[in-house]
């Protein structure tokens, strides 16, 4: 397994400009939902227990296992569940442009002798709009990172973007925002370990005060994040 | 469910529907059911353009064991108005669940309206509750589903119960739209900010080929309803996704047929014509 590579995939360095969104969060502020460290708490660790956990992180295996395996088809078949299950137009092209912005970094570090590469990404030129995980799963598999550990990084990541935005929104202090992810880690453990137990049929998420409060953002007149 | 667990009692219900375009008009080219599920008869109140239908469930409940499936074929270039006289209820349950399965398939240049009223789940209950819309490139449709956990008319809350919902719309058999929800009574997402918020009623209404322009004036018409922290509206691609959270579903009702009447015109090329059984 390559930790190191791992290391550089979910840095907060990488150029692809996640820390310019924040998933509604901005919104739960503006409307006084989100006060508190402690309320810091319970919004995160509900969206990744119940949004996260029941969508992208079982997709997640899924995609990763598609590109292990070859199968094309199941490929493109999740990477559109997973667009159809976005609750909003923010939701959905924050997905496409991380996803897209990942796909040329990715062509920027790979060896263009590298016959797996250019076949992955043969497969996936019709697609103009890639989602997010599309594009880091088969990071994962390219560079040989553990599945099970690319999960939890990629659910570290999702944590350590929201805590950032707790921070500057809240606001909160940084040592506070140190307190929050650590409060958070049992609950990665939680939900990776739990991935592998979802059945298709029960993949999809329902957070109905979420997708107003990001339909609401789309139109919110000062924004810090982007929608 | 194993067939041994299944009462002499329980209600199994199968309708099924098929709107066909003739050179006068659409018409209900099939109208076939078994158990107590049913369309009286196909009525037009516009013109003969538009059938409307109401789907009658007589004993008006589900009760344990009972389930439910409806399957709806709108054919080539007709056109179908489908709704319910009365909200769909839920009664409580002891261990088999409820089930209402709905199977919808909108094809070339067809187009349907689905406007039922809502589900009423009664504490306690285990309710199923599958919906599945099918459409082609061509093809237009506008519908909502709301759900409305627990009575508030006697102060009853959902604190037991447990529903499994799910609504689909895929288009050339790509996903369009997709939610599922596995909500019970002492969950998160019962209570948090991000999930129900503690409220009893949520309603998502979804319609095709909107654009921008339409965006703008749904805004508009959910400003004037004055319920700006409860209904939100947003436009991903064609699919135009208005959602309402809060404590009536009279009032997600009455937003969703303003916003209707706004979209009606433009997609389906009709003025809205609410109907009447919805007023009784």
């Amino acid at each position: 397994m390559n930790d190191i590579r791992l290391w550089q995939l979910i840095s907060p360095a990488l150029p692809i400009g996640a820390y310019a969104y924040s998933q509604g969060f901005e919104s739960a502020v503006e409307n006084q939902l989100i006060t508190s460290e402690d309320q810091a708490y319970q919004w995160i660790s509900g969206l990744l227990q119940q949004s996260i956990g029941q969508l992208d992180s079982p997709i997640y295996l899924r995609l990763h296992q598609a590109w292990q395996s070859k199968q094309y088809d199941d490929l493109l078949y999740w990477h559109r569940y997973l667009q159809a299950s976005r609750e909003s137009s923010e939701f959905l092209s924050e997905d496409q442009q991380l996803g897209t912005a990942l796909l040329r970094l990715l062509k920027s570090l790979s060896d263009n002798e590298d016959k797996f590469f250019q076949a992955s990404i043969e497969q996936i030129k019709e697609i103009k709009k890639p989602s997010f995980l599309l594009i880091y799963t088969l990071a994962v598999v390219l560079w040989d990172i553990d599945k099970l550990a690319g999960l939890k990084g990629f659910l570290w990541s999702w944590c350590e973007n929201q805590v950032a935005a707790a921070i500057k929104l809240v606001p909160l202090g940084q040592t506070s925002g140190q307190i929050l992810l650590k409060k958070l880690m049992p609950a990665i453990d939680t939900v990776s370990s739990q991935a592998e137990a979802i059945v298709d049929e029960n993949i999809g998420s329902f957070s109905m005060g979420l997708s107003i409060l990001s339909a609401k953002h789309e139109q919110q007149y000062s924004r810090l994040f982007r929608s | 469910m194993l067939e041994a667990n299944k009462s002499e009692q329980d209600w199994q219900a199968h309708l099924q529907l098929e709107y066909s375009r003739r050179p006068h008009g659409t018409v209900l080219s099939k109208n076939q059911h078994t158990g107590p599920l049913l369309v009286q008869k196909p009525l037009y109140p516009e013109h003969k353009e538009i059938c409307h239908s109401y789907i009658l469930h007589p004993p008006g409940g589900l009760v344990q064991g009972d389930c439910l499936q409806l399957d709806i074929d709108v054919l080539e270039n007709a056109h179908a108005l489908v709704t319910t006289p009365a909200a769909t209820k839920f009664y409580r349950c002891e261990e088999k669940v409820s089930k209402v399965i709905q199977s919808i398939s909108v094809s070339e240049q067809a187009k349907l309206e689905w406007l039922p009223q809502e589900n009423l789940l009664f504490n306690e209950s285990l309710v199923n509750l599958e919906t599945i819309i099918k459409l082609t490139p061509e093809s237009k449709f506008i519908g909502w589903e709301m759900l409305c956990l627990g009575r508030k008319a006697s102060n009853e809350k959902y604190t037991s119960g447990s529903c499994r919902q799910s609504f689909e719309i895929w288009r050339n058999d790509e996903p369009l739209y997709i939610e599922r929800s596995h909500l019970s009574g002492s969950q998160d997402v019962m209570t948090q900010p991000w999930g129900l918020d503690n409220k009893p009623v949520s309603a998502t209404m979804l319609a095709t080929n909107c654009d921008k322009e339409v965006l703008l004036q749904v805004r508009e018409i959910i400003e004037e309803h004055n319920e700006k922290t409860s209904i939100s509206v947003t436009l991903k691609e064609d699919l135009l996704i208005c959602r309402y959270l809060g404590e009536q579903a009279e009032k997600a009702r009455s937003a969703f047929a303003a916003i209707w009447s706004i979209i009606r015109p433009i997609t389906m090329g009709y003025n809205s014509h609410n109907p009447r059984i919805w007023s009784t």
